[in-house]
């Protein structure tokens, strides 16, 4: 058998070739159609994942500054609040201490000695007779009996009075 | 507060001999007209001002218990005062928005609670021809706990809950939420007991409320003396009786922690030689609690309402414990928590089907929230006790040996607790939000186990049977089954 001449070989193998080659085409076509499918459908995806995350990123931040903002006010209205009653405390305080002031005056008027019996009086009323009454350093008086004291002195009284008034001390901060 | 006892003759009369200091209690002698609980005001002689109660009197001794303690006092300059009467708070609007310790002194910074009337704190036991039945709902904002057990305005409705349960973050989310569908609303917040940084939390979770003028807040903090805390809830009902019944508000009640309270009781009950009945508490513990409980109501031609809800941790998780047994004879239903939803990671942890509120149909349904309220509530509840006996099935035979029915009310029981019951604790939730809901999860079930509502709510709201497409349980919706997500598409259709 003789070998056939390599011209003839190339012939014979031509459709083979030209098959394979087309098949290498239509696979290498299909392949980066496919990858360029796929590369969008990435595509697609990870710009979805990243607005997802985005807008995520996006709600806890809003949420976050809310929360913030909520603290804030909540701190602020604290403040303002606490600032409003330690006001109110200072003119409270304020107005005890000048009402124990004024009292204590009472002691250079005039009328001082007959203020004075009549406390006396009220210690003995209290105590009984007996009761050993003296002169309170800031005025008015002190009784004294065996286990027991009555204190009328002028800043006690003051400080009494003014707690009788109650409710009407606040017309100091209220219109 | 303002020391209010009126100044009497024995208001003035200072006893000076003190024969004992003995723990918290000293003992004066050679008084006279002295009786029990009397409110006395003592004066050291540095001129500091302590505050104490007769616990104890006997011919001329009187047994004082000091609130803030005996330490540092020389019995030699001591000056009792005894008031005449059992202490007495001033009572008014000018407690709004103020934050006092447990016997009303201000903590806030500011002066003393100021107010033109004087209330005895015992208070005076409601006639009870003049009391009027509760009605119309105080709406709480927590969701599960309008829906199913909705609150009275008049009415005692307790929490019970057990240590380490989220029963303060509820409470005070009640406290920060709760209204009257517009009508003039406060609440009185009464906490005893609490830990400094409970006290904290309970300030910061009612700051806005307090700061807008609707809350009054009393703490009692655990380190403070036991006697305060037995005044705390008495004190929080003179001011929130007078703001109800005066000042023509709905006030709610919240107290907590009623165990902490009886606890306190117990104390001082040995400290008075008292003989001890169940666990120690006091033979009058009941009477107590009840006359602590009884001073909510509404009255016949006033405005205004008193709710109370307080807040019990039964030790040990024991229902019989005296506190919660005997609050459970005094007060309206209960509010239970449970450990195993709470470990379920739902909050409010809430123990439906052991909850309940006895005078919710005085309070919802028709004309007061809404027309299907009562039926959507009974028929959650009817499902959820099924859900229960499906349970104990599935766990002798297993889940898939189930029928498709009973499946549906696992799947019910999911939407029950992650889409109706579960909550932010900051999140307030309107009935009407509440209740949608509540249908959402119901129509998870086939049209035939909704036997308890009534045909025409069930067609508005698009109710199907077990193999109706569009059912979740229908095999061409089988996309619906995972969950939650079907439900919505549920609802909608």
């Amino acid at each position: 058998m003789t070998p056939p001449a390599p011209d003839q070989t190339t012939d014979a193998l031509h459709p083979v070739r030209a098959g394979l080659l087309r098949s290498a085409h239509a696979d290498a076509a299909a392949l980066l159609a496919r990858t360029e499918r796929e590369t969008a459908a990435r595509l697609d995806q990870a710009r979805a994942e990243a607005r997802a995350i985005l807008d995520e990123a996006r709600r806890q931040g809003e949420a976050d500054g809310a929360d913030a903002a909520r603290d804030l006010l909540v701190t602020a209205r604290r403040q303002a609040r606490s600032r409003t009653l330690a006001a109110r405390r200072e003119a409270y305080e304020e107005l005890r201490h000048e009402a124990a002031e004024r009292v204590r005056e009472l002691r250079r008027t005039d009328g001082y000695a007959a203020v004075r019996e009549r406390l006396e009086q009220r210690a003995r009323v209290l105590l009984g007779p007996a009761a050993e009454v003296s002169e309170h350093a800031e005025g008015g008086v002190v009784g004294r009996a065996p286990g027991k004291q009555v204190d009328l002195s002028l800043t006690v009284l003051a400080d009494r009075a003014l707690d009788r008034m109650g409710g009407e001390v606040r017309s100091l901060w209220e219109p | 507060m303002n020391p209010s006892g009126s100044m009497s003759l024995s208001g003035a009369i200072e006893y000076t001999h003190v024969g004992e200091l003995r723990g918290p209690l000293a003992i004066v002698e050679g008084v006279s007209g002295v009786g029990w609980d009397e409110y006395v005001r003592i004066t050291l002689a540095s001129g500091e001002r302590r505050h104490g109660v007769v616990l104890d009197a006997d011919r001329d001794r009187a047994v004082v218990q000091v609130l803030e303690g005996t330490a540092g006092m020389d019995p030699e300059g001591v000056r009792a005062a005894f008031t005449g009467s059992p202490l007495r708070v001033p009572v008014g609007t000018d407690w709004l928005g103020r934050v006092c310790n447990g016997r009303g002194e201000p903590l806030d910074g500011g002066p003393p609670v100021l107010g033109s009337h004087t209330a005895e704190v015992g208070g005076a036991p409601l006639n009870p021809v003049r009391r009027e039945p509760p009605s119309e709902p105080v709406l709480t904002g927590v969701g599960a706990v309008d829906a199913l057990t909705t609150l009275v305005r008049g009415q005692k409705l307790p929490v019970f809950s057990v240590a380490g349960l989220p029963h303060l973050e509820l409470a005070a989310q009640i406290a920060a939420q709760a209204t009257t569908a517009g009508e003039a609303f406060s609440v009185v917040f009464a906490g005893m007991g609490l830990t400094h940084a409970d006290a904290s939390f309970v300030r910061d979770a009612l700051e806005a409320r307090s700061v807008a003028g609707e809350l009054v807040l009393l703490l009692n903090t655990a380190d403070d003396p036991v006697i305060e805390r037995i005044l705390t809830p008495r004190i929080a009902l003179t001011v929130a009786e007078h703001l109800a019944f005066t000042e023509a508000r709905h006030v709610l009640v919240v107290m907590t922690d009623m165990t902490t309270y009886a606890e306190a009781l117990r104390e001082v009950s040995a400290a008075r030689g008292e003989i001890p009945a169940r666990r120690a508490y006091p033979g009058y513990l009941y009477s107590d609690l009840a006359s602590l409980y009884e001073r909510c109501g509404r009255l016949r031609d006033r405005p205004g309402s008193v709710t109370v809800l307080p807040v019990l941790t039964m030790p040990a998780g024991d229902i019989t414990h005296p506190v919660p047994d005997l609050t459970g004879y005094i007060t309206e239903g209960q509010i239970v928590l449970s450990a195993e939803t709470h470990a379920r990671g739902v909050y409010p942890p809430l123990d439906a089907l052991s909850s309940l509120s006895r005078l919710m149909r005085k309070g919802a349904g028709p004309g007061r929230t809404r027309d299907d309220h009562l039926d959507v509530a009974a028929q959650l509840l009817a499902a959820l006790a099924r859900v229960r006996q499906v349970r104990d099935l599935a766990d002798l035979v297993g889940q898939a040996a189930l029928s498709p029915t009973d499946r549906r009310y696992l799947d019910f029981e999911e939407a029950f607790l992650w889409d109706f019951v579960d909550q932010r604790s900051d999140e307030p939730r309107a009935l009407d939000a509440s209740l949608e809901r509540g249908w959402r999860a119901l129509l998870t079930l086939p049209r035939s186990q909704l036997s308890m509502l009534p045909a025409r709510l069930l067609d508005a709201h698009g109710a199907k049977g077990l193999d109706e497409p569009g059912h979740p349980g229908h095999p061409d919706d089988l996309d619906h089954l995972d969950g939650l997500d079907g439900l919505d598409g549920e609802a909608s259709r």
